[in-house]
């Protein structure tokens, strides 16, 4: 073989092999709008031990070591599949998960935990779960007679309960709560506000050691009013109450307030105190459910980007703060990986990492791992496969 | 039930709970933060653990589970010294130092970032405990200790034996040392890692990365079935130098390359170079069976060695750190050890060679030389379609181009091409007579 020769096969093989890799120079445009990129793990998490398998995916939270923890509901809705856990059994599987269930970031479960137990109420239908600054886990409720909600240990123990089932009489009870949806904090205050809820019409916002009601508000920064408004119409002007359920309520890092107005498609900011600011109106021709169901910040100091799940339409938009601009979104209907079923809840970790859990049918949690900024290309990305030109 | 009621009630549960903490399981994970610093005739090892890793300890609580703060001083620092400060052992130019006494000791809350750099940690440690009436309970704790030694000389040589490992399944530990020249010097590992000199001499550094380079080298069977490629046609040890040295020249331009930071940052980058080494395997293979010019293979044996050197680069990232300041010496060691694996490798493969043609293919030698191939190749091929599918889930943006990136360029494409031509023109001096021969002898076969 002559030396061209052998030059000429092993570049030949080099250039097969780095095409077959699917390999593409993609130049940089650095006129193009940036925005947090991300990819589904179609791995994460590894599957249950024990023939476990999850109901509802109501709640997402990731704590201070970056471990992920998630609430759902064991054996609510889950059809047909639990057939070791009859009486008498009636198959080999399966059998309602825990309902508190903590992963490490490798998607391996560390923990598991949950339900009725002496010295507290376990919500009807349990809602959201939060860690706090002191990692501890927060569970709300939106079953009929939720209005209460729960603060735990990792470890499952039972820390502090606030409301009492059943007695909730509406938005302006400093007692109880009205089915809550989500819990969060301002640390620096001391505070924790919670979208209050599928009951009330409500941002409600309690000491975090005592559990004392401090302030209340409802949409713009009006009194909160049960009044039934009736169900939303995109033309309608825009509701002066919020409409059932009050799905979020996250401060954030520099003093303002973002409410998830699930039914009435929107976002409302506020001041911590209540002051209105803005709202964003998302996808307004939704109907029934609504599009503004949770929200994450990314993990900047800055937290420059909002994360909103939209579980009716199925997708995650990425949302710059400042200007509370829809930059892109991703995410589509399906039973695949990256692919969701009313996706219901979403947090991220310290990596940036993207965790959302899905309702209804869902029934599950999922992992989108940040791929860093990128120039913005599509108005709708799709599935996030991790594959090259997806 | 009022609001107040509850309250009263949830207070009176807590009153009837335990009032110091129970026994439990091992910890699957935690980390653990530490610093090392000596200065003047004392040195500071400043360490951050979860509390729920002190084990068998009876930390006073309230409530539920709340750590009792107000109350929990003494028994913090029987922790401290059970589970950290009788462990830890550290050594003074090979000497352990005696036991150290607790400047500090205190918990602080889950989510407190204090342990990213040393003069933040060391004023949190040494500050105000945390408010008595926090309700943090006890296994969401973290346990800060300031440990001191008494040491004769900041400028003598210092060893950490942590002796961690047992606070958890799995112990991942951030270790940052402070030599009195103002550097840092940042380890990171999991579980034991034995003795790890803290600002090693270079001949420590070097035995180190020797011992590293020869287990890399048998360890990676890619490697190793690229050598078994190579050496397929030949007979001679000596004609193989050739070969061999244009192999080692290369992967140690690009492994020094890699440790200098001179390669791309990029995440599709070791799987690009994991499939081009299984990519070699499969083309020395198919060279072997269509018939190799074996006076040329050094060249091309070169160009996969540059792709080798960044094979062992990716596994030199990790252990890289252990070699203190002494990066070049580690490097070169590392290259000694991957040599002295080769030449172990290649003594065994030849004689074995040897014996497989004299007395098994005899005169079918050649069909047998191409079946040989042949299984290297399927195998290499496997690897390479796996690692390309690996690859092919990353997006590959090319950096931008500017003018600093190709003078760059630049200077390592003529100074590749001028060790490989210098390296040549040696060792064709010194390898020709025997290549010849060789050829001639494989022609007449």
């Amino acid at each position: 073989m002559s030396k061209k020769h052998n030059l000429g096969v092993a570049a030949g093989l080099l250039a097969a092999t780095i095409l077959s890799a699917g390999c593409q120079s993609q130049a940089q445009d650095s006129d193009a709008v940036q925005a947090p990129m991300f990819e589904v793990d179609p791995l994460w998490p590894k599957p249950l031990p024990n023939h476990w398998v999850l109901g509802s995916a109501i709640g997402v939270t990731v704590d201070s070591e970056d471990h992920v923890w998630i609430v759902h509901r064991g054996n609510g809705n889950l059809r047909t599949e639990l057939g070791a856990s009859t009486d008498p059994p009636t198959g080999e599987c399966c059998i309602p998960a825990p309902n508190v269930l903590e992963f490490d970031q490798e998607g391996n479960l560390l923990t598991s935990w949950g339900g009725p137990g002496d010295g507290y109420d376990w919500p009807e239908s349990n809602h959201g779960i939060t860690a706090d600054h002191l990692d501890n886990l927060w569970i709300g409720g939106n079953g009929g007679n939720d209005a209460h909600l729960l603060k735990f240990a990792q470890d499952g123990t039972f820390l502090m309960q606030i409301g009492r089932p059943g007695a909730n009489t509406g938005s302006h009870d400093t007692q109880n709560f009205g089915r809550v949806a989500k819990i969060a904090f301002d640390v620096s205050a001391n505070e924790a506000y919670i979208a209050d809820g599928y009951g009330n019409k409500r941002v409600a916002v309690i000491d975090m050691d005592t559990g004392e009601f401090k302030r209340y508000w409802g949409a713009y920064g009006n009194e909160p009013d049960d009044t039934d408004i009736g169900r939303y119409n995109p033309d309608d002007p825009p509701a002066q109450q919020f409409r059932n359920p009050v799905h979020c309520a996250e401060p954030s890092n520099d003093g303002f307030v973002y409410v998830c107005d699930r039914p009435n498609d929107r976002v409302q900011v506020f001041r911590t105190d209540g002051a209105f600011v803005q709202e964003l109106f998302v996808a307004t021709q939704t109907l029934g459910d609504g599009s503004t169901w949770d929200i994450a910040f990314s993990r900047d100091p800055e937290q420059r980007y909002i994360y909103l799940a939209d579980g009716k339409n199925m997708k995650i938009y990425v949302i710059e703060r400042a200007t509370m601009e829809i930059l892109t979104s991703f995410g589509d209907g399906g039973r695949q990986p990256g692919q969701f079923f009313a996706v219901h809840s979403i947090a991220t970790d310290s990596d940036g990492n993207i965790y959302t859990t899905e309702t209804y049918e869902g029934k599950r949690v999922q992992k989108f791992v940040y791929k860093g900024l990128g120039p913005v290309t599509d108005e709708n990305q799709g599935v996030v496969w991790p594959r090259r030109g997806r | 039930m009022s609001r107040r009621l509850v309250v009263a009630w949830t207070a009176g549960l807590l009153f009837l709970a335990p009032s110091t903490s129970p026994a439990h399981e091992i910890p699957s994970d935690i980390t653990v933060q530490a610093f090392v610093k000596p200065e003047g005739q004392r040195l500071r090892f400043l360490v951050r653990i979860p509390l729920r890793a002190m084990r068998d300890m009876e930390f006073p609580l309230r409530g539920p589970g709340y750590l009792d703060i107000g109350r929990a001083d003494a028994e913090l620092r029987n922790a401290a010294m059970l589970w950290i400060g009788n462990e830890v052992r550290l050594y003074e130019d090979g000497t352990r130092l005696a036991t150290p006494k607790i400047l500090a000791a205190r918990v602080s809350i889950p989510s407190d970032r204090s342990f990213q750099n040393f003069e933040r940690a060391l004023e949190h440690v040494a500050g105000p405990r945390l408010p008595d009436h926090t309700s943090l309970y006890w296994e969401h704790a973290m346990l800060d200790v300031l440990f001191e030694y008494p040491i004769r000389s900041d400028q003598s040589e210092f060893a950490i034996d942590p002796g961690l490992e047992r606070l958890a399944l799995r112990v991942a530990t951030v270790l940052r040392f402070f030599p009195p020249d103002g550097t840092v010097r940042a380890y990171q590992y999991a579980g034991d890692p034995g003795i790890v000199t803290l600002d090693p001499r270079w001949h420590q550094a070097a035995l180190r990365f020797v011992v590293l380079g020869f287990d890399h080298i048998l360890d990676g069977f890619d490697h190793l079935l690229f050598l078994l490629c190579l050496v397929i046609p030949f007979r001679r040890f000596r004609s193989l130098v050739l070969i061999v040295t244009a192999f080692t020249v290369a992967h140690s331009i690009t492994l020094i390359a890699s440790a200098f930071d001179l390669v791309p940052n990029m995440l599709w980058f070791p799987p690009l170079v994991e499939t081009l080494i299984a990519a070699s395997i499969v083309y020395m293979a198919l060279e072997n069976i269509v018939g190799a010019n074996l006076r040329r293979r050094w060249m091309i044996t070169f160009g996969f060695g540059l792709v080798h050197g960044f094979g062992f680069s990716f596994a030199l990232r990790e252990t890289l750190q252990f070699g203190g300041s002494h990066l070049l010496a580690s490097l070169v060691s590392f290259n000694i050890g991957v040599e002295l694996g080769q030449l172990f490798a290649l003594a065994l493969l030849i004689p074995a060679l040897e014996l497989l043609r004299r007395f098994v293919l005899k005169e079918r030698e050649r069909i047998g030389m191409i079946v040989l191939s042949a299984l290297v190749a399927h195998t290499g091929w496997h690897w390479m379609a796996d690692r390309a599918s690996v690859l092919r889930q990353y997006q590959v943006h090319w950096p931008a181009v500017n003018v600093g990136m190709l003078v760059t360029a630049v200077v390592w494409i003529v100074a590749i091409a001028g060790m490989g031509w210098l390296a040549f023109r040696w060792l064709r001096h010194l390898t020709e007579p025997s290549a010849a021969a060789e050829v001639v002898a494989q022609a007449s076969n």
